[in-house]
């Protein structure tokens, strides 16, 4: 299969999937409200404009025009009013998009960052007391819950230290003329910094511990007897050889988990108040604002889906070995 | 008897395991945990969900701006106070009684133990505590005289007459005089005889006595004629302790934030606004313009000259009495109130939440959902992954793609939205938490499982059984699944790992089992309620639980990769 035709087939995929989820979402939603407009009459909506809002979902149809309405507005990018907000969804989604993978890209650069050097440093020390430590420390923020860590975080560094803030991206109240007015400034970095640290301290287990493995299987490799023999510093054939050649699995992790970036960690978002797509998701579906929850689902599956065919694409090229499916 | 092969294929892991040292501290903790899931309502030491109450004898000093919580004068509660120069008395439930003894307090042994409720020192010598059961005690000396009651009654309040008689009344109308000197007892008519509770009295300015009790009754004693008269105060409501200072300002406070204030002997008794309609047990005033009034719930207020205003007080114990010696003000208490938000005691190990329900029965009976979710979550995802991963890549063709297409969508779907839309949109229940938990996570072990029976199929093994004429089943179950088994393992308890901590998430966020006690709903319960930004003893213990959990479950998981990696062992 030459490289064109894999390229066309995985984009073909892509869309088939971001079809069925959206098929699930719609039966899902179908499902458990009925009749999403039951919760504008306790917001105070008259009959008519009720009745205003099931024509625009189409909800006086039979279901499987509902389903193809759905379908076609969701191509054209035409999500409807959020219920709590009153305002075009598809705009409110994207800026919590943003804050989100922000806060997600800059955790998973940190984790990887660190993580890898030093997963390739503790294989070197193998078996030694900082090999045991590093992995246990490791180990240790990947089985504690993120909430928690936050919240200890936020008690330490917010409450008893007043180092920190500890909620939302921005001192408010705030001006700010769209996106990266609102992030390119030090009140934001002083914001961001305890929920990435939390997010990236959770990350920073995997890539470690990858590292660490795949260095240990490639020492056993005949390229680093060779690179020995030759009398080569152990510090070159660590970081020169044997680092390089155990990148790969590494990548594979760092490709799913950017991969899945978009869906956030909601429990970090709820935490630190931080404004992201993840808790909008969890408000929206809390008061009833279907429109809202279910646009905010299929734009963050839609992006999940693309960044993974990016990092795939972006992966075969990467490795020449990868067999186009 | 031969083990059958996948038994064999079963122990082989665990052997291994053993080798580990981590793995076996891993084993050995979840062991202690799985214990504690069992055994939780032996381990717990209270009921998880039961609002704790205590008695507590508590004494709050009055500080530059808030009421200090002092220490306590033993565990049971005080009911009334009185001073008189240097010496003062605190009485309390069931026969306490307390004497100054320089800056401390003794505590004094009478010869009752029923509940006393008020003390009164006498204008020059002696003093008289009256309680329940008609206790009736007279200081003589160093020690203590009861003197004998006319008739069973509970005794309220006493006030002094003169330096040789005194006034007490009682819970059933009771209204008598008691001369000192002989003990002997004068029973005096009410004028209402109703049998209304008397609760207080007080001597007047004017030398008569002044009683309060239920429903606003109001009880003038005149020592010269000997007769009880009625009089009115300007309140239907229950009234609860009557003060009057030398120079005749006088407060009587009752229930309901009720405040009935006289500014001289001559004034008239006006109703005050307090800032708190809970009851009142104790008020003070003196003829400056300084009064203060204690009551339920730690209420506290004081009148700063035009209007009565709420203090702050460092705790919500009942208060009862007040000690009032010059600059150094007492408040006392604390019959059963519920203990909110204690720190860790012998008591209650891990402290108490905002709702005085014990946090170390509640983290013990935590483990038991944490471990259902996550060892049921985790086996079906097991399950239904071998079974997918087992088919896909035994049978090929049309099947493996369909089953390994419907992998890839799972992994365009974000887990932890995903699972919020399904508990919010299906009411959350343990079955929905679980199938949250586990529809996605199935798609790793299904990805993984393929991978491995994909090589294994082209085995001879295999071969030679498919030329004996097994069936498909045969050779899927018998021949290629012992073989996976430890991967299975692996990944059974990497997935134990995830489903705890998922299902923890979701009850974080409210979303759990409804009903249940869990680690991620002490927490949702601590973030809720606002105190754990102080209360650390609440939102330590669940997090670490999970660690702990989690983490053992980890390095389980770790020895079973070198089990199912011959090539991690070979290195080792």
């Amino acid at each position: 299969m030459s490289r064109r035709t894999y390229l066309i087939k995985r984009v073909f995929q892509a869309i088939l999937s971001l079809w069925i989820i959206a098929t699930i979402l719609f039966f899902l939603f179908r499902m458990g409200l009925p009749d999403p407009t039951a919760a504008l009459i306790t917001e105070g909506l008259n009959p008519e404009q009720r009745e205003a809002v099931r024509a625009q979902f189409g909800l006086d149809q039979p279901v499987w025009q509902q389903y193809f309405l759905f379908l076609s507005n969701a191509v054209q990018g035409e999500f409807g009013t959020s219920f709590s907000y009153r305002a075009p969804v598809a705009g409110i989604v994207w800026e919590r998009l943003a804050n989100t993978m922000i806060l997600m890209l800059a955790a998973i650069v940190l984790a990887y960052g660190i993580g890898v050097p030093l997963g390739a440093w503790l294989s070197w020390r193998r078996g030694s007391r900082v090999d045991t430590a590093g992995i246990f420390v490791g180990l240790m923020f990947r089985s504690a819950p993120m909430f928690w860590t936050g919240m200890i975080a936020i008690l330490i560094f917010g409450v008893t230290l007043s180092l920190m803030p500890t909620s939302g991206m921005r001192t408010l109240p705030y001006d700010a003329v769209g996106f990266w007015d609102k992030v390119l400034t030090l009140d934001f970095l002083w914001h961001a910094v305890l929920p990435v640290m939390i997010v990236a301290l959770y990350y920073l287990g995997s890539p470690l511990l990858i590292m660490r493995n795949t260095m240990l299987e490639v020492y056993g490799e005949d390229f680093i007897e060779m690179a020995r023999a030759k009398g080569l510093p152990e510090r070159d054939i660590l970081y020169k050889h044997a680092a390089r050649n155990a990148l790969l699995p590494v990548v594979t992790q760092l490709a799913v988990t950017i991969g899945l970036a978009a869906g956030g960690q909601v429990v970090v978002e709820v935490v630190f108040s931080w404004p992201g797509l993840g808790r909008e998701i969890l408000n929206a579906v809390r008061t009833s604002d279907f429109p809202l929850a279910q646009a905010s689902f299929l734009i963050m599956a839609a992006f999940v889906i693309t960044l993974n065919l990016f990092v795939d694409i972006l992966y075969t090229t990467l490795d020449p070995r990868v067999s186009f499916r | 008897m031969t083990m059958p092969p996948f038994l064999r294929a079963a122990a082989g892991p665990l052997k291994l395991m053993l080798q580990d040292r981590l793995a076996v501290i891993g084993l050995c903790v979840l062991g202690v945990i799985i214990a504690m899931a069992l055994l939780a309502p032996m381990i717990a030491t209270h009921d998880p969900r039961q609002i704790n109450e205590i008695e507590d004898g508590s004494v709050l000093v009055r500080g530059t701006d808030t009421w200090e919580l002092s220490e306590s004068l033993g565990p049971l509660a005080l009911n009334d106070a009185d001073h008189r120069g240097n010496e003062a008395l605190i009485v309390g439930r069931e026969g306490t009684v307390w004497e100054r003894d320089g800056d401390d307090w003794r505590r004094v042994q009478v010869p009752v133990a029923a509940d006393l409720h008020a003390v009164a020192f006498g204008p020059q010598a002696g003093a008289l505590i009256v309680g329940d059961s008609s206790t009736v005690l007279a200081q003589v000396g160093e020690g203590w005289r009861v003197i004998d009651p006319p008739r069973p009654a509970d005794l309220r309040g006493v006030a002094w007459i003169d330096p040789d008689s005194a006034l007490i009344v009682g819970a059933g109308e009771e209204i008598w005089r008691l001369d000192v000197a002989s003990g002997d007892i004068t029973e005096i008519d009410s004028p209402v005889g109703r049998g209304f509770a008397l609760a207080s009295v007080a001597r007047d300015t004017d030398g008569t006595l002044l009683a309060v009790g239920a429903r606003g009754l109001a009880v003038r004693y005149d020592p010269a004629t000997g007769a009880a008269t009625l009089d009115r105060l300007g309140s239907s409501r229950d009234l609860n302790h009557i003060h009057i200072a030398p120079g005749g300002a006088a407060l009587v406070v009752g229930e309901r934030g009720t405040l009935l204030r006289r500014d001289g002997p001559e004034a008239r008794w006006q109703t005050d606004t307090a800032p708190d309609t809970r009851a009142l047990r104790a008020g003070w005033i003196d003829d400056g313009g300084r009064a203060v009034a204690v009551g339920r719930n730690g209420i506290a207020m004081e009148w700063d000259g035009d209007a009565w205003q709420l203090a702050t007080t460092e705790s919500e114990r009942h208060l009862r009495a007040l000690l009032i010696e010059g600059d150094r003000w007492l408040a006392l208490g604390s019959d059963r109130f519920v203990t909110r938000l204690a720190p860790p005691s012998a008591e209650h190990w891990f402290g108490t939440d905002h709702l005085g329900r014990d946090l170390y029965s509640q983290n013990v009976h935590g483990s038991r959902i944490a471990l259902l979710v996550g060892f049921l979550g985790a086996t079906l995802v097991v399950l239904i992954g071998t079974n997918v991963g087992l088919i896909a890549g035994y049978y090929r063709g049309r099947t493996e793609a369909v089953l390994m297409r419907t992998v890839d969508v799972m992994y365009g779907i974000p887990f932890e939205p995903f699972a919020l839309i399904l508990v919010l949109l299906f009411q959350p229940s343990l079955l929905i938490v679980i199938l949250a938990v586990s529809l996605l996570t199935w798609r790793t072990v299904a990805r993984l499982i393929r991978s491995q029976v994909l090589s294994l199929r082209e085995r001879p093994f295999v071969k030679a059984a498919r030329v004996a004429g097994a069936s498909d089943l045969r050779i899927m179950y018998l021949h290629i699944f012992p073989n996976v088994m430890p991967l299975v393992f692996l990944e059974l308890a990497i997935i134990v790992g995830v489903s705890i901590i998922a299902e923890a998430t979701l009850s974080f966020l409210g979303l759990g089992p409804p009903h249940s006690i869990s680690w991620g709903g002490i927490l949702h319960d601590a973030r809720l309620s606002g105190a754990w930004r102080t209360a650390w003893w609440w939102n330590l213990p669940p997090g670490i639980f999970i660690m702990v959990t989690v983490l053992s479950v980890f390095f389980v998981s770790r020895s079973l990769e070198v089990v199912a990696n011959p090539r991690l062992r070979a290195r080792q």
